[in-house]
């Protein structure tokens, strides 16, 4: 009854979700305008090395009216902030940009952007074209010897009702072609929350027994969505894929992971099939979405088992007596799987890594972690520190040994998930009073605060739609 | 004369009720008719006599019982389970899933309760305090449960009345954020699913 109860309860907000979802259906076109120049400078913009100054004023807009004018203003502001996230190119302030009057891209106020040192204007036209928004975006040299000469020049057609949704694409096709990287503007957050808590059904007053319920959020923090209704407690969300989402619930008495998808809300499956003395914790999808790999006690102890996506093929990888393994992680091709393990200790979890058959365990670091998540970036983020305040530590795998940690001890740090580029680390910490979702860029730069509301744990990065 | 005449009808007595006792014995009742055969015509064997009816048995006095007071026994779950419970949490030590000699002595009455009331099932809960990492957390929750369970079953409570269950972090019994508080937390915590 109560396994119904959560089906339900999801199918609920997964209709709603299913909307959001469908922004993928939006697809945003984009088309060349005209042929970019192949030039020194070309070359030069796509030099990770290098990181041009850009201006990104204000668009014009053609014929303009109140619902375009702030469409307009939505997607520069966001596009703007997309740009600014990736750190590629230094993004002039807009408040400084704000000081140069708005012009189209043939009567560009050059002087005014060389004084403020700009390296490129990005210069945007919106006009209204049936039901459609059309954005022509061009990146334009303002230095002397260049000035005038366009060296991206994009058109892209989307909805005018989800501007945010447009630049977000736009961003993420800028950053592909003008520097050869994989942005992560339209990738989502999935976490737990206990912002619209109800007393779990069912628990007596004796605890608290807060529930948990598992939202989406866009990776920038703007539409914040419930996705569960179970008012059980519901943790550790893990992408499959960019449409297939699990989460570990309590909804039937016991923890045991449910998947979801959230494209076409159905039934929920349990492909570890836990029962009240089989319980399953903490699962970590490889990275193709076939395979997961979670913490069960069926032995009597915690132990990284795998399965796959339909239940079939389950078995334990860690088969260590008395000792508990948990936290797995798989590595970026899928060829092995990171994990904590207290075997050397009886206590202390410590970071280990094994090939994804379970052949090769050996322990990477004999300091206290907990939560690995590995990145494209070879490195292995994780939380470090016994507590009470814990960081967030990463081993490298470019330089072995020892950890560098990249939080700033303000608050406790938990729970890193790395975005699918790897260059940013979602975490919660409580620096700012409850526990509140993060994302920091792996150098431990750009700290900035995604949700506000409630205690928010455990967040996991959603991939790249393929 | 007279006297002599008596005497003699007083001995003619005696003798005539002495010859009537040492007459024949009076039969014996007869011995009960075999019992009815499920095969008419079966012969009965009749090497060994037949054994006598039982008396009907005298039916015990109820007047007085002497059964153990469970005052818990007609008391909703919501209320066994409140702050009241006869049934104790084991606290534990920072980091530690050891039973120390007070949770012991905690498990043992708990298991006192658990054998007066022979239809309880529980699930043993094990706790954290907020301390150590959240995923940590869920195993060593899990360790606290199974050692408190598996004392339990060492004292004689069936195995097949416990689950157990880890909730980590999070659902604290103090959530003020001091040690006092998370000596409580850290626990295994008997609720009673069903009666």
């Amino acid at each position: 009854m109560r396994i119904r109860t959560t089906f339900i309860g999801f199918a609920l907000a997964a209709v709603v979700f299913s909307l959001i979802i469908r922004e993928r259906d939006d697809a945003v076109v984009a088309m060349s305008l005209q042929a970019n120049q192949q030039d020194e400078l070309a070359l030069a913009l796509r030099d990770p090395g290098r990181h041009y100054r850009l201006a990104l004023p204000e668009f014009t807009v053609g014929t303009p009216d109140a619902p375009l004018s702030a469409a307009a203003r939505t997607i520069a502001e966001v596009l703007w902030n997309d740009i600014n996230f990736e750190r590629e190119f230094y993004m002039i302030p807009r408040v400084d940009a704000a000081r140069v009057p708005v012009a189209a891209a043939e009567a560009l106020p050059y002087q005014q952007w060389a004084e403020l040192d700009a390296d490129f204007v990005l210069v945007g036209a919106v006009r209204r074209t049936g039901t459609d928004l059309t954005l022509e975006l061009r990146m334009v040299s303002v230095k002397a010897e260049n000035r005038g000469k366009p060296y991206f020049a994009m058109g892209y057609t989307c909805k005018e009702q989800n501007p945010r949704f447009c630049a977000h694409s736009i961003a993420d096709d800028f950053h592909k072609q003008a520097r050869n990287l994989d942005g992560v503007a339209r990738t989502k957050l999935a976490f737990s929350s206990d912002r619209d808590s109800s007393r779990v059904a069912g628990r007596p007053s004796q605890t608290e027994g807060q529930g948990k319920e598992i939202y989406v959020a866009d990776y920038d923090g703007a539409g914040q969505l419930r996705l569960t209704v179970n008012r059980s407690l519901n943790i550790n969300p893990s992408w499959a894929t960019s449409s297939l989402l699990s989460y570990t619930s309590y909804s039937s008495g016991f923890p045991d992971i449910y998947l979801a998808n959230l494209a076409t809300p159905g039934r929920l499956t349990r492909p570890a099939a836990g029962n009240d003395r089989v319980q399953n914790q903490l699962g970590a999808w490889s990275p193709d979405g076939s395979k997961l790999a979670y913490m069960s006690n069926e032995t009597g102890d915690m132990d990284i088992w795998i399965v796959n996506r339909d239940g079939s093929g389950r078995q334990n990888l860690t088969s260590f007596p008395k000792a508990d393994e948990g936290s797995p992680t798989w590595s970026p091709d899928g060829s092995q799987i990171a994990f904590t393990s207290t075997r050397a200790t009886g206590q202390t979890p410590q970071l280990y890594v094994m090939n994804s058959a379970g052949t090769a365990q050996r322990r990477l670091l004999d300091v206290r972690v907990d939560r690995p998540t590995w990145s494209q970036q070879k490195f292995i983020a994780f939380t470090v520190g016994g507590g009470p305040g814990h960081d967030i530590g990463i081993y490298d795998f470019n330089s072995p040994g020892g950890v560098r940690v990249i939080t700033d001890g303000q608050g406790s740090n938990e729970s890193p998930a790395v975005a699918p580029n790897g260059r940013h680390i979602a975490f919660f910490t409580t620096r700012w009073g409850k526990q509140q979702i993060a994302i920091i860029d792996s150098d431990g730069k750009n700290i900035r605060q995604i949700t506000n509301s409630g205690n928010n744990m455990y967040p996991s990065w959603q991939p790249i739609a393929r | 004369m007279k006297k002599t005449h008596v005497l003699s009808v007083l001995i003619m007595l005696l003798a005539l009720s002495l010859a009537a006792c040492g007459g024949k014995k009076p039969p014996v009742p007869n011995a009960p008719a075999p019992a009815p055969s499920a095969f008419p015509g079966a012969v009965t064997p009749s090497t060994t006599p037949a054994r006598p009816p039982d008396p009907p048995p005298i039916p015990p006095d109820t007047s007085v019982r002497a059964t153990p007071l469970l005052p818990w026994e007609d008391k909703p779950l919501e209320e066994i389970n409140g702050p009241n419970s006869p049934l104790k949490p084991a606290l534990f030590l920072y980091d530690s899933d050891e039973l120390d000699e007070t949770a012991r002595k905690v498990l043992t009455a708990d298991a006192e309760v658990l054998k007066s009331y022979k239809t309880w099932v529980v699930t043993v809960e094990g706790h954290s305090d907020e301390r150590g990492t959240a995923e940590y957390n869920l195993a060593l929750g899990d360790r606290r449960a199974m050692a408190a369970r598996n004392f339990l079953v060492s004292l004689g409570v069936g195995a097949d009345r416990l689950r157990t269950v880890s909730y980590g972090k999070e659902f604290p019994f103090d959530p003020a954020h001091n040690e006092s508080a998370w000596s409580q937390n850290r626990r295994a915590h008997l609720m009673l699913t069903s009666k």
